[in-house]
């Protein structure tokens, strides 16, 4: 990797005394009219956005950065990664098959090597979650993809939300009480932790294991479901959406999941995507199917994408959108699945996602199309800080 | 199948061939058409590919140009109206009535169509079928192999040979299978050990015993000229593999990735006077001015990431800018990616069907966008063996070439139509596993277009079209 | 059951039979419809069966007074009983590789009985296959019943041949033909010497001056030329090219096939093809090659899945419909798998394979494989009384195979004359 060491050397950052305005050939906005600038610009202030839209005349004092050439858009949101711990370590404890008390934040390392190379590749957001092995590994962390910082700089929500295992991975019978190798059993076991969570709530019992899972069952925190193939699919939906209202995501829905992508856009089921974006051998219509295409175009609410990194690296995020969108999705929504979906289908769109007044300055500059391999990322701020600077610190990605 | 729009009209001036034109002429039609138990001279083969962008691979970009192959090696390319004897573009003549084969590949149908020439990937496995001599083992009908030519690669290194994909033509029951035609180049790569210090010394040894021996070889040449008696000197102990790199006969092929490798790999190639090709090469970009100087040639993955080794005080590690700064130093780039099989498992984008988005991260780190197309077309035929019948689209070349859709480098660009040995052998439109993305207008899964005719100024839609006749003729 | 009586035999060929034979030996069926397989369907058709075989067969033929007759109604159909030309029924699965053609399955045999469920399942040949890869030998065709070398119906009825798509098989089928033309050369140049050494003993013999030398000459000039004796392949390859034997050829894919025909070359000899329907076939590639026109294929009655979908195809349909001979045999060589067989095929007619082609293709077309089709596999007069009788259409999956008559005798099925 080119020396790291370089890559602050010249950071343009808006102090609060000035602002920092960004002057651009076109701006993406990611908002829900779908606006785009064209040129444009975005005022970042105290680590927001404090203006986005045509160009006009910046206050006296600030600094302009004319960037002509270059697109702009938000940083992008993945909720599926395993990156914090800067490897696959410490990701799943494998002892009990549910762990509604576990956390993955002690094992986030802030700005480690896999972190920086996803920050220079446009990638802002991250929720950093435990494995797979178990039906319910426990809590993910959310955190910014700053290249220097503190663990509290970083983290925005320790607890950030819940991941459960529902399918394929957990059959493995990962967990001293680990009998769950079957659909049914994987069901009972997850149904028996949520009523023991219900029943704390409901009868005022204070239980520490419990505390977050019980926020969970309430809509309070939202949970990621891994789970697959069209079966698997709509069996996690059931229980999450139609059992239990909680604020579900299902992640990945590889395979022939798809074909459940009617039924769950009927309840209103968010799919967050990925690491696999095709399907030949599960689907068996003889096509390579573009299983995200098949869900975006199905109608599934805030359809977003995944890279699970390290399955595939996380700055490589990009091109999940770009594959998802050779395979018959559409360019733009593709962009919209890599960064405002995500955050909305979890909650944090109040701060990032889009290029909007009031959120997180999350802004990342291309020279191209962002879903094209060959297009460069320029710049990167996180927070109105500019992280990542492709002139100043060589281009590492 | 003849993709033909019956209002191309392409005038008939003659392209010389004028050859073939009476035996074509002579031809009896009807009678040798149905069963024919004897074995009956091969027909000619005629392709012709129109009304797409050519990119030669050589620079040069014919917008609208025209190509036309006979029997599997491009004749012509150019703007001319090429005259193929006995077609006449006024009308479809049966093909029973034809003394000859032809295949028209209108490419108008392609919105942003484009001619490149068909991919030529360094390493590849599971794209043929079998294994060891592919003449006997290829399986024509693998789906592996149809893959692979629906992504674009007409030619590939496997083992130690070069073979074309050569699927069996569909609907070609009449024409036995060009076993003949499969492998196209032998073994052109010595596999050169670099590991450790004792294989860089035996390499050393191998190197100076045969440069001892050239040596002897030359002036034992010059000697005997005078004394016919003199003996020729002995090559008792001179290791082949390093005469045949000596000599220029074979390349010699080492795997390093680190720089002091590398580095060394560049002086013993200098000392002795030969090019070495590297696979790998990951820190090359360190060391790219030596590299080049060597005259090495790289086989790389763009995407490949290794942290730098943190004792070390030098620039290290992978680089995106890899395969550029090399190139910048004039070390010629194939690339291939990091997996070298077709892979249907859904992690799309990694595998050897996505050549073009491997060369795309190379051009992110820098690379032209030539020398991109360069790395899976002309420099990985030279590697092999087979730059004189593959890579490019030239004149007297074999007609291996694909029809896309718009920029081969772009994400969402899809191959139309692949040509091997001049026979269309792929078309998205014809197999299922593309077919259902972005079909073609005249696909059968197209999706219906409400035709309002009030919406057709005619008299504007007439005018456009004179106005591209006369450009036409004007070409 | 009743019985006709009154009518008179008229015809001539039978006239010469001794009423007393008849007694023992002749007796008629009478069936709503007879599958001959050979020429067609006959309604309401009469058998004469004398000994183990048939001697006359046709519509409402009369019987003559003291003839037995077996009449079951309503509506029995008689077919010929089924063959089946591969199997290894009863036989180790382990064989040699490389080539051994010289090798017989009919040197394998022992004097245990096939299942009698084989048997009572309709079939009455079957087609001992040689085990092992490459060329590992010759098959035998074999009656489901008798023992030992009483149950050969014929031997040396083809040779079985693996064919992949690799240099090794290819090789040793070459190779079969290269040992066959050294062996020619060699005899060309022995016959030549032979030629050479006779006119020096025709010189001998005239030679007046040493009589003794001129009359062993002369009794040298009475023998007559011996052939050399072939290698055991030569052999093999050379009655192969001179259609004395013919060529089984075990494929499993597309690409297979179109190396067999590479290595085939010029060759001009008698072969079939044995293909196992896999459950992604991609044998419908080759289906319209000129080559499979009237050839045999033998293959399971099993659907395969177009590559990659849930699109069920036939290739024995298709195969068929492209105009190759389809010769079925059983899934498997168990009881099970014959007791289903006629069950399987049913399958593939209902989904549209021409049930005349079915019935052909678990008879005749398996008995023309094995040469035997002077036989067995169609009723015809002449051939062995090998005929199973249905009450209803044999493929529809309510009829019962209700009778099985071989060589003449009731296996099964409860028969009163």
């Amino acid at each position: 990797m080119v020396a790291l060491a370089g890559l602050l050397c010249a950071v343009i950052s808006a102090s609060p005394a000035e602002g920092l305005a960004i002057q651009c050939a076109k701006i993406l906005t990611m908002n829900a009219e779908d606006a785009v600038h064209a040129p444009g610009m975005v005022w970042i202030e105290d680590g927001a956005i404090s203006y986005v839209g045509g160009v006009r005349d910046v206050p006296a004092g600030w600094t302009l950065l004319e960037e002509d050439e270059m697109w702009a858009m938000p940083g992008m949101v993945d909720l599926h990664t395993h990156i914090h711990s800067g490897g696959f370590a410490d990701t799943n404890d494998m002892v009990h098959s549910v762990n509604p008390e576990l956390r993955a934040h002690p094992a986030l390392r802030p700005a480690n090597r896999l972190v920086k190379l996803a920050c220079s590749s446009g990638v802002t957001c991250l929720l950093g979650i435990p494995g797979s092995g178990t039906n319910m590994s426990g809590f993910g962390v959310l955190y910014k993809t700053k290249t220097s910082g503190s663990f509290e700089e970083v983290v925005w929500k320790r607890v950030g939300g819940l991941k459960v295992a529902q399918d394929s991975n957990p059959a493995r019978r990962a967990g001293t009480e680990g009998w769950g190798n079957c659909r049914a059993s994987m069901g009972w076991t997850l149904e028996d932790v949520a009523g023991k969570a219900l029943g704390a709530r409901r009868e005022g019992r204070k239980d520490p294991a419990l505390e977050s899972l019980e926020k969970v069952m309430h809509r309070e925190l939202p949970v990621l479901i891994h789970t697959a193939g069209s079966e698997g699919v709509v069996n996690t939906a059931r229980m999450w959406s139609r059992k239990y209202d909680t604020q579900c995501v299902i992640s990945h829905g590889s395979f022939d999941g798809w074909k459940a992508a009617s039924a769950i856009a009927e309840w209103g089921v968010p799919v967050n995507h990925g690491p696999r974006t095709m399907d030949y051998f599960s689907s068996r219509n003889g096509r390579l199917n573009g299983t995200g295409a098949e869900y975006d175009t199905a109608g599934v609410p805030l359809f977003s994408l995944n890279t699970d990194s390290s399955v595939i690296p996380q700055e490589e995020f990009f091109l999940q959108g770009a594959m998802t969108a050779r395979l018959g999705g559409d360019p733009y929504r593709m962009l919209r699945a890599l960064t405002i979906h995500p955050a909305e289908s979890f909650g944090l769109a109040e701060r990032v996602g889009s290029l909007e007044v009031g959120k997180d300055a999350d802004v990342v500059l291309y020279d191209g199309d962002p879903l094209d391999t060959r297009t460069r990322v320029i710049r990167v701020w996180i927070d109105g800080e500019m992280q990542f600077d492709r002139e100043a610190s060589q281009a590492f990605f | 199948m003849i993709r033909f729009q019956a209002r191309l009209v392409l005038a008939l001036v003659a392209l010389a061939l004028a050859p073939a034109l009476p035996a074509l002429g002579a031809a009896a039609p009807s009678d040798d058409a149905g069963a024919a138990p004897e074995k009956e001279e091969p027909k000619d083969r005629y392709l012709v590919v129109v009304g797409a962008d050519i990119h030669t691979g050589k620079g040069e970009v014919l917008r609208d140009g025209r190509l036309l192959a006979k029997n599997g090696k491009i004749v012509a390319i150019g703007y001319d109206d090429f005259e193929v004897p006995g077609l006449d573009y006024d009308r479809e003549v049966p093909a029973e009535e034809r003394g000859y084969e032809l295949e028209i590949i209108d490419a108008s149908n392609v919105p942003n169509g484009r001619v490149y020439p068909g991919m030529v990937a360094f390493s590849t496995s599971g794209l043929l079928g079998g294994g060891g001599d592919y003449r006997d083992s290829i399986d024509m009908f693998n789906r592996n192999m149809l893959l692979g030519l629906a992504s674009g690669i007409t030619t590939t290194g496997q083992s130690s040979s070069t073979a074309k994909l050569k699927r069996y033509v569909p609907n070609s029951a009449a024409r036995d299978y060009d076993f003949d035609g499969v492998v196209i180049a032998g073994k052109t790569l010595s596999t050169v050990s670099w590991g450790s210090a004792a294989s860089k010394r035996s390499l050393r040894e191998k190197l100076s015993g045969a440069a001892a021996y050239l040596r002897a070889y030359r002036q034992w040449q010059i000697d005997v000229k005078k004394d016919k008696e003199l003996k020729e000197p002995s090559k008792s102990g001179v290791d082949s593999t390093m005469l045949s790199v000596l000599r220029g006969e074979t390349l010699a092929r080492f795997s390093a990735d680190y720089q002091d490798d590398l580095s060394g790999i560049a002086k013993i190639a200098m000392e002795y006077g030969f090019r070495p090709v590297i696979s790998g090469c990951r820190e090359g970009w360190v060391v790219a001015d030596e590299l080049g100087r060597a005259g090495a040639m790289a086989v790389l993955t763009p995407r490949t990431r290794r942290a730098k080794d943190e004792q070390l005080m030098a620039a290290g590690g992978s680089s995106i800018e890899n395969a550029a700064i090399l190139h910048s130093h004039g070390v010629q780039i194939a690339i291939i990616p990091g997996s070298r099989g077709i892979d249907l498992g859904g992690i799309a984008g990694r595998d050897i069907m996505h050549l073009p988005i491997e060369v795309g991260f190379a051009i992110r780190g820098g690379l032209p966008e030539d020398a991109g197309l360069a790395s899976v077309t002309t420099v990985p035929a030279r590697l092999l063996g087979v730059s004189h019948r593959v890579g490019t689209l030239e004149v007297g070349k074999d007609c291996d070439l694909i029809v896309t859709d718009g920029d081969l480098l772009h994400y969402q660009t899809f191959v139309q139509y692949t040509v091997v040995d001049g026979d269309l052998v792929y078309d998205k439109q014809d197999e299922l596993y593309f077919a259902h993305i972005r079909p073609r207008d005249d696909s059968l899964l197209a999706p219906l277009v409400p035709f309002d005719p009030a919406e057709v100024p005619i008299e504007e839609e007439e005018s456009e079209g004179d106005s591209e006749e006369e450009e036409a003729e004007e070409e | 059951m009743k019985k006709r009586t009154t009518h008179l035999l008229l015809f001539a060929g039978l006239m010469a039979l001794q009423p007393t034979a008849q007694a023992d030996d002749l007796f008629a069926v009478q069936v709503e419809r007879a599958e001959t397989v050979s020429h067609g369907t006959i309604e309401h058709a009469v058998i004469l069966i004398e000994g183990d075989k048939i001697v006359m067969i046709g519509e409402d033929l009369p019987i003559d007074i003291g003839i037995p007759v077996i009449d079951k109604d309503p509506g029995w159909v008689a077919t010929p009983a089924l063959v089946n030309p591969y199997s290894r029924m009863g036989l180790s699965s382990r064989g040699p590789s490389g080539l051994n053609p010289q090798r017989k399955v009919s040197g394998e045999l022992y004097t245990g009985d096939i299942s009698k469920s084989v048997l009572e399942a309709g079939v009455g040949t079957v087609g001992l296959y040689p085990a092992g890869t490459g060329i590992p030998g010759r098959a035998v065709a074999v009656r489901t019943w008798g023992s030992g070398d009483a149950r050969i119906l014929r031997d040396d009825v083809y040779m079985k041949a693996m064919m992949r798509s690799d240099s090794s098989s290819k090789k040793t089928w070459r190779k079969g033909f290269e040992e066959a033309d050294e062996h020619k050369e060699k005899e060309a140049k022995n016959r030549e010497k032979w030629e050479k050494d006779r006119e020096k003993l025709e010189k001998d013999a005239k030679d007046k001056d040493d009589a003794e030398k001129a009359n062993k000459a002369k009794e040298e000039l009475k023998k007559p030329y011996v052939p050399l004796t072939p290698k055991p392949a030569a052999a093999a390859f050379m009655s192969l090219r001179d259609g004395e034997l013919t060529a089984l050829i075990g494929i499993s894919k597309s690409s297979d096939y179109i190396h067999f025909l590479d290595a085939l070359g010029e060759e001009d000899v008698q072969w079939s093809l044995h293909v196992p329907i896999s459950r992604e076939s991609d044998l419908f590639h080759v289906k319209g090659q000129e080559t499979l026109k009237g050839r045999h294929v033998i293959m399971t009655p099993a659907f395969s899945y177009h590559p990659g979908t849930l699109r069920r195809r036939s290739m024995a349909a298709e195969f068929v419909e492209a105009g190759a001979h389809v010769a079925f045999v059983p899934t498997s060589d168990s009881t099970s798998a014959h007791e289903s067989w006629l069950r399987d095929v049913g399958q593939l007619v209902r989904a549209g394979l021409d049930p005349h082609a079915a019935l052909r293709g678990m008879t005749l077309s398996g008995a023309e494989v094995l040469r035997v089709e002077e036989h067995v596999g169609s009723l015809d007069e002449g051939k062995h009384a090998n005929i199973l009788f249905f009450d209803g259409d044999p493929f529809a999956a309510t009829t019962s195979l209700e009778a099985v008559l071989m060589e003449g005798d009731f296996i099964t099925g409860e028969v009163n004359r």
